[in-house]
């Protein structure tokens, strides 16, 4: 385990030295909580008045968390660096290292997610704070059980997003599956909570991924409640175990044809 | 005591064929063709410990895919492996803590990170306790002269710089065998020397078998005391350095300047390569003609100058790779 606590480490130390860029990266997630800021402010036409079990701030901070979460994970380039690390045959030379590639690179993306994680938040919590004037009510417990539940979404959505790269062992290329798997999540999983959704749909929602890497933390977040908190929990332990033997089935299938050509 | 032991190894390649044009790039999306490339076909040799090997062969012949076979990067198909009494395929976590690798085309340390980050970095991989990652390194770097630029992130540094740190971070570890692809590539001509005293200083040190593959002579001829030349995937010749030198080096050049003009033809033993009349240049095959005959030939007398040398290490090996293609 030691090693891989130091493959985070590097990496963190890493993105510390580009913690301004990063900061500058998050312009686009800014701009996106202004957009809806705006949206619900519209919609709602008085702030307390209820939609689907939400009042206006609590809408606002639903998107706050997750787009959270959605950024610190930063997908995309995620699901890229794998699939060109299959592509390129750069996966190989991970092979003869005494670490699982599927773990290697789980904590090597971890190491520049919790940078990101930390200042977004930061940042998110921050314009929250100004502009819904003030927090949801939590308290420590529950900020820690809100914390756990982040942390675990950020696990999955990584694990989730690393086997969707890991196809490219199997397909020339992989990003449409990320592209599919993305909007997915921007609409069921950060614009609207499942309650937004036709009752058919809901239990299916609850079900899958989404409950997990998206909707549980930010729900706990807005609207604490201790069965939600347990149910969450139980969705992401399970997720979390099998996007992590997704990817090592995906991964120990795909190296063994794995072709290295020239060089 | 041999430390690597192949027999028989086989690695074939699927590529997909494709025809020309958009009309074949149709037809293989319905039914693709695919061709089987030999890349590696039934190679055996051992090495022993301590040994500097050299393993060459022309682009394609199947070098880095024998090397990649034995670090575990790739599996045969056929033939066996055995590593210091273990199987590349099977024990390929334990064997990582026994070898280290370097490939002069791709970069294993963290660009951003420094050199003595990175170093702390394979150590904490291979699982050394901290005070000893340090004392390695300390021994690393005063051996392999990184004090001026150990603090300096990696992407900041020249590429013999970066050979040299990547070479040392394979070494962290104290691997009993060391595979260097290529280690260099691209360098110039003081730097590739550097590294050939660098390395040639750490087998002596800690007596780590070398196995290397080059297309530069340079490299072979000063590191190596045996060589493997492989060609379209098998062994071609598996010898001594000197043996190959020895062997192929019954043909002598003679470069002789004259004051007069000479005519010379061709004859049993005598190759002519250049004439200009006053400046003469032939090979001689001494099996068939001696060195002094050909120089009577040319009548002593009127030589103003003269130079007899050997057939260059690299010419006798294009020659090999040439006799390997017929």
């Amino acid at each position: 385990m030691r090693k891989y606590l130091y493959i985070l480490k590097s990496e963190i130390m890493t993105n510390l030295q580009y913690t301004f860029d990063l900061i500058i990266g998050f312009a686009g997630y800014i701009i996106h909580i202004f957009i809806f800021l705006n949206l619900w402010q519209y919609i709602y036409s008085d702030p307390n008045e209820l939609i689907n079990g939400y009042n206006m701030n609590q809408m606002i901070w639903y998107v706050i968390i997750t787009e959270i979460i959605w950024t610190a994970v930063s997908g995309r380039a995620l699901s890229k660096k794998i699939s060109a690390d299959v592509k390129s045959g750069n996966i190989a030379y991970n092979i003869n290292k005494p670490y699982n590639y599927v773990e290697y690179s789980l904590f090597n993306h971890l190491g520049g997610t919790t940078v990101r994680f930390i200042l977004i938040s930061i940042i998110g919590l921050l314009l929250g704070f100004v502009f819904l004037h003030g927090f949801p009510p939590l308290n420590i417990l529950q900020i820690l059980a809100v914390l756990l539940s982040s942390i675990f979404a950020l696990l999955i959505s990584t694990l989730l997003i690393m086997a969707l790269g890991l196809f490219a062992f199997f397909v020339e290329d992989a990003s449409p599956f990320y592209w599919i798997y993305s909007k997915f999540i921007l609409v069921i999983g950060t614009l609207f909570p499942v309650e937004f959704f036709p009752q058919v749909l809901q239990p299916i929602i609850k079900f899958s991924p989404i409950y997990a890497v998206s909707y549980g933390p930010a729900k706990l977040f807005v609207n604490f409640s201790m069965n939600e908190f347990i149910c969450i929990m139980i969705s992401q332990v399970a997720y979390l175990i099998i996007s992590f033997i997704i990817c090592h089935l995906i991964y120990k299938k795909g190296v063994r044809k794995l072709n290295v050509n020239g060089g | 005591m041999s430390v690597i032991k192949v027999s028989n190894l086989s690695k074939t390649f699927k590529v997909k064929l494709k025809e020309k044009g958009l009309k074949g790039s149709l037809k293989s999306l319905v039914k693709p063709k695919y061709k089987i490339i030999k890349a590696v076909n039934n190679i055996s040799f051992e090495v022993e410990k301590g040994e500097i090997i050299a393993f060459i062969g022309p682009n394609g012949a199947g070098k880095s895919t024998s090397i990649k076979m034995m670090t575990s990067i790739l599996f045969p198909d056929k033939g066996s492996i055995d590593i210091l009494g273990l199987d590349p395929v099977k024990d390929r976590k334990k064997l990582a803590y026994e070898i280290g690798c370097v490939f002069g085309q791709k970069e294993q340390l963290w660009t951003h990170l420094t050199p003595y980050d990175n170093f702390k970095f394979f150590g904490a991989i291979y699982d050394i306790p901290n005070s000893k990652v340090e004392k390695k390194i300390n021994e690393l770097r005063e051996l392999f002269e990184l004090d001026e630029f150990i603090n300096t992130p990696v992407r900041n540094l020249s590429l013999g710089q970066r050979i040299r740190c990547e070479i040392v971070a394979s070494l962290i570890h104290e691997p009993k065998i060391l595979f260097l692809d290529e280690p260099t590539i691209g360098l110039d001509p003081v730097v590739k020397e550097n590294i050939r005293s660098l390395i040639k200083r750490m087998n002596k040190e800690y007596k780590t078998t070398v196995v290397l593959t080059s297309h530069d002579v340079g490299d072979i001829e000063k590191l190596c005391k045996r060589v493997i030349i492989v060609n379209k995937g098998q062994i071609v010749l598996d010898d001594t350095m000197e043996n190959l030198k020895y062997h192929y080096l019954n043909k002598k050049i003679v470069e002789a300047k004259m004051n007069t003009q000479v005519n010379l033809d061709d004859e049993e033993g005598i190759t002519i390569l250049k004439d200009k009349g006053y400046n003469l240049k032939i090979e001689v095959d001494t099996k068939k003609k001696s060195v002094s005959d050909a120089i009577k030939l040319l009548n002593p007398d009127n030589i103003v100058d003269i130079n007899i040398t050997n057939i260059p290490l690299e010419d006798i090996i294009s020659d090999i790779y040439k006799d390997g293609d017929k």
